[in-house]
């Protein structure tokens, strides 16, 4: 029987643990590469609560200035978990943000905001079968069994009382029908009046204007239900930092195509996590800047994240959030970096802070160039369009395909993924999974096929 | 032949003797998917709606080419039709963002080189409001103008005028027939309501005008119900087949009540003959009974449920979801809930379109309905709006 917060307060406390241990980046690089033997194959008893983030922060692969830009953005997430779980207590209002949408305007009225999704990612730091549990508690009580899985970890999550209650929801009518039919659930179960953010399916002008009104809707839906006006000041403030955090990361993605690749993609996938957290926050702009630093010297240096870059891979639909490290792994075992990939690489378009109005208007635009929702909220083109120009610009080797489960828009246009792949003459692995439950297919069965994969088509 | 017979025959095929007669006579047909498609914009352009179906569908062999098996097997059928060139009597089709596997429809249909003459994505949003409805307003001038361009007409005010009172005509028809089912005695069975559905949107609006009109005489006085019946409220997605119907008939269902696509939802709620004919078609269409794919409305589902339940003397409900189908999975979910609350005995089913499980099925039903029959006395003179008479 869990107790109430029960896997947010694990989670926050693992992450107090990294704020300490990342006053010394160095010694913690050292401490976990001596220690790899005692976690890095499997989880045990003793190491269940601390492989996962030992594992995300490269298990003493990934260097020390990057493990260091990783803890500040760690921080600015504990600090948002921490706020979240005392939300009522301090009288504060707690608004669940879907992870397809981005929270400025929450921040801007002074309320505070929480990614309902989190578990999805964090809950593995509680162990393995932390997100598998959730899942299976959401089917129990008749969610349906094909839902994506990243959803029904929120409603496990949430019946068995490790979410805060949210005052408000707002979410979102894309990527797709999981996400429209959950939230239905959510608003039921909750009670809390929610917003939805009606994505248009397409990206034109007309589009645009209608997603404006929908973001200024939002804005009186909030004035409404809080009974106090948006501070637009500090609106343009958060905007000034998510323009700053934008910048960094699509420097760093556009230097991702050189040969070497200076990054890895974890480092790109952890930023995005710490905005959908909590974007604007200028600690995640901070360690942005400090990853970007990093990335830049090497770079400069014409420097590979690994020493001998033997395979590029473009990866394809989200990663496996349970096994952050496949990345690292790649790198170490074959010298194959992820160069693309779905969720990682940045196309934010910046935002114009000139006037209020240009501000909504850009916000509005930018939530359609958010990962996933950029490519999933339209037609086929979007993601395929986007792959084409990936397997043009990033001189990639092969790809793979990291089949999700309850994805069935993502399956129902396998044939043309499939086909694209065919015309770039390009190896594809597509791997049969979930990208949440292992359940479906653990580490060590992704690791097997991937080696598979590398070993038959000659790249290793 | 009477008119049931002739319905059930023209319900039964892809290509109907009327649609055949259409064509023959230089009439155009366009093809379109969900209910929240505007017929009328498409009629005054010239075309005889046809909504998409898999009847006489031989299999997903082909269609299972582009889709996954996670997909519905509605659009593997549609699709599997379309490789076999089923659909090449179309001069067009209009596509919509219904659900994802039907958004994803458009993508194949156009990779897979079938050659259709027009194809169009129809928009509409996922939400009932005010920005929503200019929106779907929007989507409806788009398609005006799409349509004129394609065909190389002007659609008058008068031409669309004249397209939304035959639609409220052929409407307000099938509320009349709905409506009927209030009755104890159910002049209509829920299987030849669905054939009649599959008829009307399948032959011109004027040709479908008939057919009702002489449905509602032929059915006069006509009772289908039999002893012990009970009486049934349907939800679900997209539904055609008549057998599993006739499957629940079989085992002693009376469909008296339903949210369908080609039921309710596709002839609930009128359009404002006065004003601004587009603006009248964007409120009628957005803000009919909705399906589940409309986020914000789920409650007005609930409270249409409940009130039909009181309102026809429903007995309990039955929810049906196409495999794969997340929008009726999740509604299913809140209906289980909250109609325990108020003690309306529902069943959820799970089915695969044209997939069998007969024996499977019927084991369920005639489960769910002992259950429902011992909970209730049957009284002849229960009064077809009146109350449910149940044990203290």
């Amino acid at each position: 029987m869990l107790k109430p917060l029960e896997h947010l307060k694990i989670i926050n406390n693992r992450l107090l643990l990294i704020k300490l241990i990342g006053h010394f980046p160095r010694l913690t690089w050292l401490a976990m590469q001596l220690a790899r033997p005692l976690y890095v194959d499997h989880e045990t008893f003793l190491n269940r609560t601390l492989r996962y983030g030992m594992m995300t922060l490269g298990a003493g692969k990934l260097p020390p200035e990057e493990v260091k830009a990783y803890v500040t953005g760690f921080n600015a997430m504990r600090e948002n978990f921490k706020r979240a779980m005392q939300a009522q207590k301090d009288g504060v209002p707690l608004v669940w943000v879907q992870w397809i949408l981005s929270s400025e305007i929450v921040a801007a009225f002074g309320a505070r905001s929480l990614n309902a999704e989190l578990l999805n990612v964090f809950g593995n730091v509680v162990g393995w079968e932390a997100p598998s549990k959730l899942i299976a508690e959401a089917e129990a009580i008749g969610v349906p069994v094909e839902y994506c899985s990243a959803l029904k970890t929120s409603i496990g999550a949430y019946v068995l009382g490790q979410t805060p209650e949210p005052d408000l929801i707002v979410r979102a009518s894309q990527p797709c029908d999981t996400s429209i039919s959950s939230y239905q659930i959510m608003e039921y179960l909750t009670g809390a009046p929610a917003f939805t953010f009606d994505a248009p399916y397409w990206k034109d002008e007309p589009s645009f204007d209608y997603y404006e009104k929908v973001m200024w809707d939002f804005v009186a839906f909030m004035e409404h239900h809080l009974g106090r006006k948006i501070d637009w000041d500090k609106l343009r403030e958060i905007i000034n930092n998510v323009n700053d955090f934008n910048f960094y990361l699509h420097e760093v993605t556009e230097m991702m195509r050189a040969t070497p690749c200076p990054c890895s993609m974890i480092t790109l996938l952890m930023q995005w996590v710490m905005r959908e957290i909590t974007i604007g926050d200028p600690a995640i702009t901070a360690s942005a800047k400090e990853v970007y630093d990093v990335v830049k010297a090497r770079y400069e240096k014409g420097e590979g994240i690994v020493k001998k870059e033997k395979i590029r891979v473009i990866w394809w639909n989200p990663p496996f959030a349970f096994f952050t490290y496949i990345f690292k792994w790649m790198e170490h075992q074959f010298g194959a970096v992820v160069v693309n990939d779905f969720i990682g690489q940045c196309q934010m378009p910046q935002i114009d802070t000139s006037s209020n109005e240009s501000m909504i208007r850009d916000l509005a635009k930018s939530h359609l160039y958010l990962a996933m929702g950029r490519q999933c909220h339209g037609p086929v083109e979007y993601i395929t369009d986007e792959l084409k120009r990936a397997l043009e610009a990033f001189n990639a080797d092969c790809i793979i395909f990291a089949g999700h489960n309850g994805c069935q828009h993502g399956w129902a246009i396998g044939r043309i993924f499939k086909d694209i792949c065919k015309k770039a003459k390009l190896p594809v692995l597509i791997l049969n999974a979930d990208i949440m439950d292992q359940r479906h297919m653990p580490e060590k069965e992704i690791m097997r096929e991937i080696t598979e994969f590398f070993r038959s088509t000659g790249l290793a | 032949m009477n008119i049931l017979d002739i319905i059930q025959q023209s319900a039964g095929k892809t290509l109907n003797d009327y649609l055949m007669t259409a064509k023959a006579s230089g009439q155009r047909i366009m093809g379109y998917f969900c209910a929240y498609v505007p017929e009328e914009i498409i009629h005054a352009a010239g075309y005889v709606p046809y909504r998409m179906r898999a009847v006489q569908s031989s299999g997903t062999t082909l269609g299972d080419t582009w889709f996954s098996s996670i997909n519905c097997t509605f659009v593997r059928h549609v699709f599997d039709k379309v490789l076999r060139h089923d659909f090449d009597f179309l001069d067009g089709i209009i596509f919509s963002n219904g659900c994802d596997h039907l958004r994803r429809v458009y993508d194949n249909w156009r990779y897979a080189g079938v050659q259709t003459p027009f194809l169009h994505m129809f928009i509409t949003p996922h939400v009932i409001n005010d920005n929503a409805n200019r929106q779907y307003l929007h989507e409806c001038l788009n398609l005006k103008e799409v349509l004129e361009k394609h065909s190389g007409i002007t659609i008058s005010d008068q031409a669309l005028k004249n397209s939304v009172r035959l639609y409220n005509r052929k409407r307000s028809l099938l509320n009349e027939l709905y409506e009927l089912r209030k009755a104890k005695a159910i002049p209509i069975k829920g299987s030849e309501f669905l054939s009649l559905m599959l008829t009307v949107t399948a032959v011109p609006v004027e040709n479908a005008i008939e057919i009702l009109e002489q449905v509602l005489i032929e059915i006069k006085g006509r009772d289908t119900t039999r002893p012990g019946d009970v009486r049934i409220f349907m939800a679900a997605g997209h539904m055609e087949e008549i057998d599993h119907l006739e499957l629940l008939e079989g085992c002693g269902a009376a469909i008296a009540g339903d949210n369908l696509c080609m039921g309710l939802r596709h002839f609930d709620g009128q359009a404002d003959e006065t004003g601004d004919a587009l603006a009248a078609l964007a409120d009628r269409y957005l803000n009919h009974m909705s399906c589940p794919r409309m986020i914000n409305d789920f409650q007005r589902r609930l409270d249409h449920v409940k009130q039909t339940f009181k309102d026809y003397a429903i007995d309990a409900v039955i929810l049906e979801k196409m495999k794969f189908c997340d929008l009726w999975g999740g509604e299913a979910f809140i209906w289980r809930n909250e109609l325990k609350k108020t003690d309306i005995p529902i069943l959820v089913l799970e089915r695969e379109l044209y997939g069998g499980s007969t024996g499977q099925i019927r084991t369920r039903l005639q489960a769910f309905f002992e259950q429902v029959r011992n909970r209730q006395v049957h009284d002849d003179f229960v009064q077809a709006a009146g109350k449910i008479y149940r044990l203290k």
